[in-house]
């Protein structure tokens, strides 16, 4: 075989494996790790509640995508099946909240109803209420 | 605009006056592709919801934006190529309970109902009609369906690559379980 055949068989088979393991790299990614991310905005549940409630659009355009840091009390808890815990934060509104989805937790129970709570999610938009998503919970303060 | 009517909507139907009303914020709708190549699995925890039992009417919506994937590269996807959520953000599905009579609300247990109603995902309504069950418990109504969608007819384009990766028929779960307003 010349040496330049060689040479472009090489370089061939030097980008095909690079073009799987980028792929299989790529595929495999896993969800940003709240615990650890840095957040984009730093926030209270009132305040960003307010926010969505004044202008949906600008919020929206504003939040969604971004990771938040949200500061609130904890009004309900709701547990569903594989451990994904859903709690709201209280606002000042007796309608709307802010929600927020955790993957699997270890132990749901230690989240309690009055508890201070500061955590980090990913912003999914509006609907009746503020809703965050890949959440993890930053700092839990007990009553 | 569609938006803001399916809002009154719902905000109509938790308040109308002399109703039995349930509502949920955090019901589940989930969607399931098996193909021999691969599986595919969204899941959705927050979906908003109300039940009229003295009707049978029922709305429910959800973000596209919380459906969570395992694969963080499949949810990139899902949101940008296939749902563009930044452009369709909302789902929302709006029908009634067909035998409503079937349903003894007074008697704890499990009834098989039948829902038709309009299923609107990127701003394309289609007739939908699923069958399911309702569970009369103290305190609270869960209802369960399993039924499928073909993605082509919401305009879902699926490039010809992948298509084997997708099955042709997304079987779609929705637990909701409903508490009193």
């Amino acid at each position: 075989m010349k040496t330049y055949v060689k040479v472009v068989l090489f370089f061939v088979f030097f980008i095909v494996v690079s073009a799987i393991l980028a792929a299989l790299y790529f595929y495999n990614l896993k969800h940003t790790d709240m615990s650890k991310a840095h957040p984009d905005f730093v926030i209270t549940a009132t305040a960003l509640l307010k926010e969505f409630e004044d202008n949906e659009t600008s919020a929206s355009a504003k939040y969604v995508n971004k990771i938040l840091e949200v500061d609130g009390i904890i009004g309900s808890i709701n547990t569903a099946k594989d451990n994904i815990l859903t709690i709201s934060l209280r606002t000042e509104s007796d309608l709307s909240s802010v929600i927020c989805t955790f993957p699997a937790v270890a132990d749901p129970s230690k989240f309690r109803a009055g508890d201070s709570i500061t955590l980090r999610g990913e912003c999914s938009g509006f609907l009746m209420d503020v809703l965050l998503n890949n959440c993890a919970a930053v700092n839990l303060k007990v009553k | 605009m569609k938006r803001i009517f399916v809002f009154f909507l719902l905000v109509n139907l938790a308040f109308a006056a002399n109703a039995q009303k349930y509502m949920t914020k955090s019901g589940y709708i989930g969607f399931f592709s098996h193909t021999s190549m691969e599986d595919i699995k969204g899941d959705n925890n927050q979906v908003a919801g109300v039940l009229d039992v003295s009707t049978g009417d029922m709305v429910l919506q959800a973000l596209v934006k919380s459906f969570h994937f395992e694969k963080a590269l499949m949810e990139e996807h899902f949101n940008e190529n296939y749902m563009e959520s930044e452009k369709f953000p909302k789902a929302s599905f709006k029908g009634k309970i067909t035998n409503l009579s079937s349903l003894n609300l007074s008697k704890n247990g499990t009834y098989d109902v039948t829902v038709e109603g309009d299923l609107t995902i990127r701003d394309v309504t289609k007739k939908v009609s699923a069958k399911g069950t309702v569970e009369v418990a103290t305190g609270s109504i869960t209802a369960n369906s399993k039924f499928p969608i073909v993605p082509e007819d919401f305009k879902i384009e699926i490039p010809g690559v992948v298509r084997e990766k997708i099955a042709k028929n997304l079987e779609v779960t929705v637990t909701m379980k409903y508490l009193p307003l």
